[in-house]
């Protein structure tokens, strides 16, 4: 049986921001349909729209040309819409199978065939009765799949499913979803990765500032096409020139061990690197495998032993993060909304937590705001952060200009090491493309940087060494040209 | 129709008029109890909220109470703000008052200008340390602040029980559950003769400046600012946020400390059973009344203190039992919590659609 989804005319206004401005999008089942578009682009928007988290202030969305009143989710299930959420909607401490059957009314023997015989049909396996803790990010995206198709969805709606994939387990996603556009359900995936656009999708609609930009074949367009459309200018390619070679030594990590009390991190097992000046190091991962413990240990906020951490010849492994400040390095968490940024907090308070010896920003104790604001207005011509209004919240700027905030106030020391986690996560392609230009341009002035990141893309782009993490283990540090994605991919897994 | 949108940002006025909007609700609800019980609600509320406050003298006793409820919410904004649970100010309080009255009794009888800022700090000390104790569990054995806060209320009260019934009572006391009377050296000096307002008043005054001052332009109120956003942040910053919380604990218990000297050593001049008609805890709804900001807090804390002296003269002039004066307390927090959901979210009236 053939699904028709209909979107007609929908608009979704917030204040300050048009979300949706009138989109009209037609699907039919049997094909994949890719939803491309930076971040704030109205993507998410549309699809909450379409599984009734958020009710639209204009339009109609029609399924086989029913008129849907979708006021919930509930109301999305109930009318074959499935979604699959970024972030998992999991109960960590749940088994498998208490999990799927939480919003179900069904008999729990019938469901118990049920997913039995959608995992063989599928060739997923996963234990139904182990704790969801204990399963890879992978396999927990399974397990939010499995949940939709209980329902026999006619749609099913992917939002950014392969941000914690491996390469192999995005491959298997890739396959399943094949598998489920053929068996007639109606796939729409929402990503603004366009690789994955070009690999698995058939048509693509593209989005920009709240509007529909275009609608057209995958076999008519493509990477540059597409980027070109959703950023709206052309884009520069940015490559790194190979790095001069140094073997001055900055930093060198020796028998780093880290163990927690906490059972949801990571130990971390006997690291040891080291990295020369003007270089950049990746340590690449999926996510949950230490890096946040890594980063943690690295910056200060995890003391270690003194000699585990020797920077510019000074040891330095029991030293706070301020501390470390004042041997020039620098930070920049992964977590820009709640570690890294205080949203309440206006942006010049926010430079301030960079709190150098040397910005004068407290003297005596007193906050010396005239000082912490000339240097903000500086951060924000310097880098680029779209605002002239430093007394702004921070929580109204975009993630980019945010970002572009956060590396400029740690750039401002003109650190000999930046470490950051995760720069451009969230980000769209226009802010991707400066923050790379800038940690580029870092190591082109003879600075370090520690890049520890999730996005291979990413590290193979900007690294001279890599190396991988995996259950708090470091494998060995490569040379960037000799690693591949796919290899990066076999280690990032566990393999050797 | 009537719908409910939510709020992006909360407009800087709504921030001060939901404080207003629930004492107005209180009012009416308030009219409306009285209605119930029989009385006509204008009168009532008249005996309750203009009666007490209509001469000098009651404007006096105005003060008198306003005074340890503004010091004391001064102390739990500190906390508040970087998210610390401190609920047992009327502990600190309590013990506050022990440990000062405890050094007046050794000034007994002694003349001296010395005596009464050591009494002082003797308060102070006795609420921080009182303080230190649910800060430290906190900190260091991740125990519930709530909790512990809370319980060492009824202990210190039990102590103090004991003093003045056992080893610290009045020799020529007929057994009254009372200490002797302390020198006048280590009392409050009154502000004007007949009226009972005291010297306390400044304290109070002094940690409205100071907790302003510290909190908008110190580093130290920066990272207490920081700390109660996020820990995570604080920690990434490199402030300490354990000692931070030690800190806003010692603070707030300082200023409960303080309140109990100045209930002890005002015109009562002596310890007893029951220093604070629950002070401490009404003090919480003073600050969250006064949106934990300084100016905020004075305005708060007159208008709770109303409640105390209204339930008094609803209960000469109208027979009602005091406690009536709890049940307005209880009622402004009340409304004030149902109030700030217009802080996040906004009503709109639209027309039918058909």
């Amino acid at each position: 049986m053939n699904t028709n989804l209909k979107i007609s005319n929908v608009t979704k206004i917030y204040p300050g921001c048009v979300a949706n401005d009138n989109v009209s999008l037609e699907f039919n089942s049997g094909k994949i349909y890719a939803l491309l578009g930076e971040n704030g682009a109205g993507k998410s928007t549309l699809v909450k729209i379409l599984s009734g988290v958020i009710i639209p202030d204009e339009g109609e969305i029609y399924l086989n040309k029913n008129n849907l009143k979708l006021n919930s989710p509930l109301d999305a299930k109930k009318n074959d819409i499935g979604m699959v959420f970024q972030h998992f909607n999991l109960f960590e401490t749940l088994s498998v199978f208490e999990n799927l059957i939480i919003d179900s009314d069904e008999q729990r023997e019938s469901l118990r065939e049920k997913i039995d015989s959608i995992m063989k049909k599928y060739n997923f396996s996963i234990d139904l009765d182990i704790p969801v803790l204990n399963l890879s990010a992978g396999q927990k995206q399974k397990v939010e799949i499995i949940r939709c198709l209980i329902r026999n969805p006619k749609v099913l709606i992917m939002d950014e499913p392969t941000s914690v994939l491996t390469e192999q387990e995005t491959s298997e996603l890739f396959l399943s979803l094949k598998k489920f556009s053929e068996e007639g359900i109606l796939i729409i995936y929402i990503t603004h990765k366009l690789k994955e656009v070009m690999q698995l999708c058939d048509e693509v609609a593209v989005m920009r500032r709240g509007k529909l930009i275009s609608v057209s074949e995958i076999k008519n367009e493509n990477i540059e096409s597409l980027a070109n459309k959703m950023v709206g200018q052309n884009l520069k390619t940015i490559k790194k020139k190979k790095a001069k070679t140094s073997s001055d030594q900055l930093i060198k990590i020796t028998n780093l061990n880290f163990s927690s009390e906490d059972p949801f991190e990571t130990n971390l097992i006997d690291i040891n690197f080291s990295v020369n000046r003007g270089e950049c190091l990746g340590i690449a991962g999926i996510s949950g495998n230490g890096q946040s413990e890594l980063f943690q240990v690295l910056s200060g906020e995890i003391i270690s032993e003194k000699n585990s951490i020797e920077f510019n010849n000074n040891y330095i492994g029991d030293l706070s993060p301020q501390e470390r400040r004042e041997y020039l390095m620098a930070f920049s968490p992964e977590d820009r909304l709640e570690q890294a940024a205080i949203p309440q907090m206006k942006i010049f308070e926010n430079v301030a937590l960079n709190n150098f010896k040397s910005s004068n920003f407290f003297n005596n104790g007193l906050i010396n705001e005239n000082k912490i604001k000339e240097h903000s207005k500086k951060i924000i011509s310097d880098f680029n952060v779209n605002t002239d209004n430093i007394e702004l919240k921070s929580q109204f700027l975009s993630g980019g200009n945010l970002q572009k905030l956060i590396i400029g106030r740690e750039l401002i020391t003109s650190p000999d090491l930046l470490i950051c986690f995760n720069p451009t996560w969230g980000l769209d392609v226009g802010a991707i493309n400066y923050i790379h230009e800038t940690l580029i341009k870092i190591n082109e002035q003879n600075k370090s940087i520690i890049l520890i990141s999730t996005d291979t893309d990413e590290l193979l782009k900007l690294s001279d060494k890599i190396s991988v993490i995996h259950k708090g283990k470091l494998s060995k540090i490569m040379n960037a040209e000799e690693v591949t994605s796919e290899k990066l991919g076999i280690l990032m897994g566990g393999a050797n | 129709m009537i719908k409910i949108v939510k709020r992006d940002q909360p407009p800087r006025a709504i921030f001060f008029f939901t404080p207003v909007l629930a004492i107005f609700l209180t009012l009416v609800a308030g009219g409306l109890i009285f209605f119930i019980l029989g009385f006509k609600p204008f009168e009532a509320l008249k005996f309750f909220f203009i009666v007490p406050i209509a001469d000098k003298y009651g404007f006096s006793e105005l003060l008198l109470k306003a005074t340890p409820l503004c010091l004391i919410a001064i102390g739990l904004s500190f906390c508040f703000k970087s998210n610390n649970w401190n609920i047992g100010a009327e502990g600190q309080l309590t013990f506050g008052a022990i440990v000062s009255g405890g050094v007046a009794l050794l000034f007994y009888e002694q003349e001296g200008f010395y005596i009464l800022p050591i009494v002082i700090l003797a308060g102070a000390i006795g609420g921080m340390l009182y303080a230190s104790i649910p800060a430290i569990l906190k900190t260091y054995f991740n125990t519930n602040e709530i909790l512990v806060s809370l319980m060492l209320v009824y202990v210190s009260k039990l102590i103090l029980d004991y003093l003045v019934v056992g080893p610290w009572s009045n020799p020529e006391g007929f057994n009254f559950p009372e200490t002797r009377q302390f020198s006048d050296s280590a009392k409050l000096p009154l502000l004007f003769e007949g009226l009972r307002i005291h010297a306390g008043i400044f304290l109070a005054l002094a940690a409205v400046v100071i907790s302003w001052f510290v909190f908008y332009k110190t580093y130290l109120g920066f990272q207490m600012k920081v700390s109660g956003f996020s820990l995570k942040t604080a920690r990434y910053a490199g402030y300490k946020g354990k000692k931070m919380i030690i800190l806003v604990f010692l603070i707030s218990g300082a200023c409960a400390g303080l309140a109990g000297v100045g209930e002890i050593t005002g015109p009562i001049g002596q310890l007893h059973r029951e220093i604070s008609p629950d002070y401490g805890f009404t003090a919480i709804i003073v600050a969250f009344l006064g949106r934990l900001h300084p100016v905020g807090i004075i305005f708060a804390s007159l208008v709770v203190a109303i409640t105390y002296l209204g339930a008094e003269t609803a209960q000469i002039f109208m027979q009602i039992p005091k406690y009536t004066g709890q049940v307005f307390q209880g009622m402004i927090l009340f409304f004030l919590l149902a109030s700030d959901y217009l802080l996040f979210f906004k009503i709109k009236f639209i027309g039918s659609k058909k």
